[in-house]
C-alpha cells in the first residue's frame, strides 16, 4: 500500500509512566488500527476479515479482540482517528483565506485531499453512517463538532466582515454547507473525479447557496 | 402457453418483492438473508436467485416498484400544483418525506447501499432516479419562464444541491432527530435559501 498515512505515526500523548504492560497493550492497538486500515482500504469494510487483520498485524484474532470488542468498533477508531486529522488541514486552509468563499473550498478541498487515496475506506463509511447505532452516531457528530463549529465560525467572520449578510440563520447554512461537502464525496467515489474536479464542483454548490447571503 | 410460465414468474417476482419489503424494513437489509425472504414469500430460494442477480438487486427493485406508482401520480399531480416555484418544490419533497417515512428504514437501507462498491448492473442505485430530478428541472426551467428565477442560473447545479440537501435530511430520520414534518420543515428553510440567491437581479 502506498498511501499516505495519515498522521498514525505522529506520537500519541501518553502519560509520562506508563507501565511496561499500558505500553505493550497501546503498541498492540496501534499495530491493529494500522494493519485494518491497510485492508480496509484495499478491500472494503465487508471484504476486510478480523482474521484477516490480525494475520496482517502478525497476531493472532484473540488479541485483536482484546483491544476491540467487534469489526465495527475497530472501524470507528480509525474514521474518528480520520476525522481528527482534519481539524488542523481545514484550520490552515481558513486561516489562509481572504474570504468567506475561499476559506469553505478551502477547508472542504483538504479533507478531499487527504481522503483521496482511501476512498473505499469513506465509502463504507458513508454507507455506514444511514444504519448505526445512537451510541455510535453520538460519537461520531461529536468527532465532527470541531469541523463543523469551523464552518459556523466562517459565516460568522463574514458577517463581521460585512461580506455576508446576517438575513438568515447561520446554523441553517453551516449545516446545509456540510450536508453539501459530504454529498461530494459520492461523485469522487461513483464517477472517479479527481480531487480537482471535486472540489470543483463543490465550490459551485457553495456558491449557490452563498449566493443567498453576498452582502 | 408461455403466457402461464411469465404470469407465475411474475406472481413470484411480486411475492418476493413485498416479503423483502417488509423484511428490510422491520429488522433492516443487513440482517435479512435471501432464505429469509423466500420463506416469507413462500418460494424457494432457488426461484429468488432465478429472478434477481442479490440482494442488492432485490433492494434496488423494491424501491424501483415503490416509488413507480408514486412517480405516476406525481407527475400528473406536479402539473396542476399552484403557486410560486418555491411553494411547489417544497410541496414536491413534502410528498417525498411523508412517502419515504412510511417505511423509513428501508429508504435507509437503500441510500446506505448506494455506496457499496460492488454494485450489479442492473441495480439502480438511490440518486440515479432520472424522474424525480426531471420533475425538479421541469420547475425550475418553469420558474425562470415566469421571472421567478434568474436566467442565467445553472440549473444543474441548483439541481444537485437541492437533492444533497434533500436526501441528506434523511440524516434527522436515520437518528431520530426529526420526522417527516421535521425534515419538511428544514428543507422549506434550505429551498427558501437557495432560492434567495436565484432571484432575478
Amino acid at each position: 500500500m502506498n498511501h499516505i498515512p495519515m498522521r498514525m505515526h505522529a506520537p500519541a500523548v501518553r502519560p509520562q509512566k506508563m507501565t511496561r504492560r499500558a505500553l505493550a497493550k497501546q503498541q498492540t492497538r496501534e499495530k491493529v488500527l494500522q494493519s485494518a486500515r491497510d485492508l480496509f482500504i484495499e478491500r472494503g469494510y465487508e471484504g476486510a476479515t478480523i482474521r484477516d487483520i490480525a494475520r496482517a498485524a502478525g497476531m493472532s484474532t484473540g488479541a485483536v479482540f482484546a483491544s476491540f470488542t467487534d469489526k465495527n468498533e475497530l472501524f470507528d477508531a480509525i474514521l474518528n482517528d480520520d476525522f481528527a486529522a482534519l481539524v488542523e488541514p481545514m484550520q490552515d486552509a481558513v486561516i489562509g483565506a481572504a474570504n468567506a468563499r475561499e476559506a469553505l473550498v478551502g477547508m472542504f478541498g483538504a479533507a478531499y485531499r487527504m481522503h483521496a487515496h482511501q476512498l473505499p475506506l469513506i465509502q463504507a463509511a458513508l454507507a455506514a453512517s444511514w444504519t448505526r447505532t445512537p451510541e455510535a452516531e453520538r460519537l461520531r457528530r461529536e468527532s465532527m463538532r470541531p469541523m463543523r463549529s469551523l464552518v459556523l465560525e466562517v459565516l460568522e467572520r463574514g458577517v463581521e466582515r460585512g461580506e455576508l449578510a446576517a438575513k438568515f440563520d447561520l446554523r441553517v447554512i453551516a449545516d446545509l454547507l456540510w450536508d453539501l461537502f459530504l454529498a461530494g464525496y459520492r461523485p469522487a467515489a461513483f464517477d472517479g473525479l479527481s480531487v480537482e474536479n471535486q472540489t470543483e464542483k463543490l465550490a459551485e454548490r457553495v456558491d449557490v447557496v452563498l449566493a443567498a447571503v453576498k452582502a | 402457453m408461455a403466457g402461464v410460465r411469465e404470469t407465475q414468474k411474475l406472481e413470484t417476482r411480486r411475492k418476493v418483492l413485498e416479503a423483502a419489503r417488509d423484511l428490510f424494513n422491520e429488522i433492516g437489509y443487513e440482517e435479512t438473508t435471501i432464505r429469509a425472504v423466500a420463506e416469507r414469500a413462500g418460494v424457494s430460494v432457488g426461484s429468488v436467485f432465478t429472478t434477481f442477480a442479490s440482494k442488492a438487486d432485490v433492494l434496488s427493485q423494491v424501491m424501483d416498484d415503490r416509488v413507480d406508482a408514486l412517480y405516476a401520480e406525481l407527475e400528473h399531480v406536479a402539473r396542476h400544483m399552484r403557486g410560486s416555484v418555491v411553494d411547489r418544490l417544497c410541496s414536491l419533497f413534502a410528498i417525498h418525506y411523508d412517502f419515504e417515512c412510511r417505511r423509513v428504514r428501508l429508504f435507509l437501507a437503500h441510500i446506505a447501499a448506494s455506496y457499496s462498491p460492488s454494485l450489479e448492473p442492473s441495480t439502480v442505485p438511490y440518486g440515479r432516479n432520472a424522474r424525480f430530478k426531471d420533475m425538479i428541472v421541469d420547475m425550475l426551467r418553469d420558474g425562470q419562464a415566469k421571472g421567478e428565477v434568474r436566467d442565467d442560473a445553472d440549473l444543474e447545479i441548483v439541481l444537485d444541491t437541492l437533492m444533497a440537501a434533500y436526501a441528506w435530511n434523511y440524516r434527522l430520520a436515520a437518528t431520530g432527530r426529526a420526522d417527516s414534518a421535521g425534515m419538511t420543515d428544514i428543507m422549506e428553510r434550505q429551498i427558501r435559501l437557495i432560492f434567495a440567491g436565484l432571484q432575478p437581479r
